[in-house]
């Protein structure tokens, strides 16, 4: 069975959050600050390894697109945008009770 | 009265399955044109491509399955082919949407002949009989103009009130290549977003017109036109080429992870040089070791395309323009290289049937 793929992204704008459901039935919902916080890019990250969470207060998303065939760009309202999270990534960070247990990156 | 019907007849074909995609030949759609007649059957099964490796077969299957209606006094079974897209990308422009397959043919490191490779997987292709083009993506080392011997600059012609370029028509393919912008010996020296800009032309400023497959010779490695293709532009898949050494197939292995990463489906592996039969001796000496690439491709399970040996009249006709399977189309390599071709196209059929998974994302905001 190949890696699971989201089917629907849905920007839900009242509840600040972000619903991915998956092709293998699974959904999560993403805050935005939590999104924004795992932000995969260089400038975020650096080059040191293990992925960091960087605080964003009431960070706001301007656009989410999909970038090829493996990857969700999210643009935010400050106008960062260099964040491709690939699908693998995302389905990592996927904050739901059951992931959350093996969520690598989360810290909590 | 008619004992034989429509029901009867397509309830027996769904028992054949297309040997590639595995589902039946009806549910699939393949089967056209379907007429009974006192007992004559006649129909026409669309293959997925011209190039299709397994026409005898789906023939002799449909026979065996119609066997068992009484009342059939004579079966006529024609082939037609409506090769299917596969391209997919939901996050990419489709700048090319008359042509049905995007092809990339790719390799680790340079050297290992993918343009030799591309060139005569192209001319394959087009013997089989499909609409295929050809598309120098290697800016650094475009070799494509060379190795199809064209001279000609592409021409301006006007498309629905724009303009486009026009590509040169070379052994019946349409070439288009950066190659042919730069004065010789000059060098592109370019950073990225310019690589991109380049390539988005040569694919949307082009008219190409109705194309099956467009064969990609791509620039060795795991840089910028790879990601250009990977987050920008809609391909079927890629192709890569390797030679039979160890240290070559180190590389092949990074191509393949880079791909499985940016998911472009792998359609096949093929090993070039693979041996080389002495004129003098009739001896195979196998210069590169052999069988790493099919090694590698079974360790990977990823589909073995084939084997192309060394042969001095591909480097020498290479040279003056012309791909050995236009040249010498009965030659022991271009049977290799048709064969090939036929695989390539069986694993984009199966491609086209996958790639719809793909394209299903949907974003919203509620």
């Amino acid at each position: 069975m190949a890696n699971p793929i989201p089917v629907e992204i849905n920007h839900m704008k009242e509840k600040g959050l972000v619903r991915i459901t998956w092709d293998d039935g699974h959904v999560g919902d993403y805050p935005r600050d939590y999104l924004r916080g795992y932000c995969p890019c260089a400038s975020c990250q650096g080059h040191g390894g293990g992925i960091k969470f960087i605080s964003v207060p009431d960070a706001k998303l301007a656009e989410i697109s999909a970038v090829g065939n493996y990857a969700i760009l999210f643009q935010w309202q400050d106008g960062h945008s260099t964040g491709i999270y690939t699908f693998e990534f995302l389905r990592a960070l996927c904050p739901c009770p059951g992931c959350k247990e093996s969520n690598p990156h989360a810290e909590k | 009265m008619e004992t034989v019907t429509r029901d009867l007849v397509l309830e027996a074909l769904k028992k054949v399955e297309d040997p590639e995609i595995h589902r039946d030949i009806v549910s699939l759609g393949m089967v056209k044109d379907l007429e009974i007649a006192n007992g004559k059957v006649a129909f026409t099964v669309e293959l997925t491509t011209p190039a299709c490796p397994l026409r005898e077969r789906i023939h002799d299957d449909c026979k065996q399955a119609l066997a068992g209606i009484e009342g059939i006094t004579a079966l006529d079974i024609s082939f037609g082919a409506q090769v299917r897209g596969s391209k997919s990308g939901a996050g990419q422009t489709d700048l090319l949407p008359t042509v049905k397959n995007v092809v990339l043919v790719a390799s680790g490191k340079g050297g290992v002949g993918k343009s030799t490779v591309a060139v005569n997987l192209a001319a394959a292709l087009k013997m089989h009989g499909a609409a295929t083009g050809l598309l120098d993506a290697d800016i650094y080392g475009p070799s494509v103009p060379i190795l199809m011997g064209i001279k000609e600059e592409p021409q301006k012609v006007s498309v629905n009130g724009g303009f486009k370029l026009a590509p040169p028509i070379a052994h019946n393919l349409p070439v288009m290549s950066i190659g042919f912008f730069l004065e010789p010996d000059q060098a592109v020296i370019w950073r990225g977003p310019m690589l991109g800009k380049a390539l988005h032309q040569l694919m949307g400023d082009v008219h190409w017109g109705d194309l099956d497959y467009l064969v990609v010779d791509m620039p060795p490695g795991t840089g910028d036109v790879q990601i250009t293709f990977s987050q920008q532009l809609k391909v079927s898949g890629a192709v890569l080429v390797a030679t039979p050494q160890d240290v070559a197939l180190a590389d092949v292995i990074r191509a393949k992870s880079m791909f499985d990463k940016v998911m472009i489906p792998i359609i096949g592996i093929i090993e070039n040089m693979s041996y080389f039969v002495c004129d003098g001796c009739g001896k195979r000496h196998e210069i590169f070791s052999r069988g790493g690439a099919q090694r590698a491709a079974e360790r990977f399970k990823i589909p073995f395309l084939g084997e192309v040996p060394i042969i001095p009249s591909i480097r020498e006709w290479g040279d003056k323009g012309v791909p050995i399977v236009v040249r010498e189309p009965n030659s022991e390599v271009s049977k290799v290289f048709l064969q090939i071709a036929s695989r390539l196209a069986g694993q984009l059929s199966v491609i086209s049937e996958t790639s719809r998974r793909a394209q299903s994302l949907k974003i919203i905001s509620s």
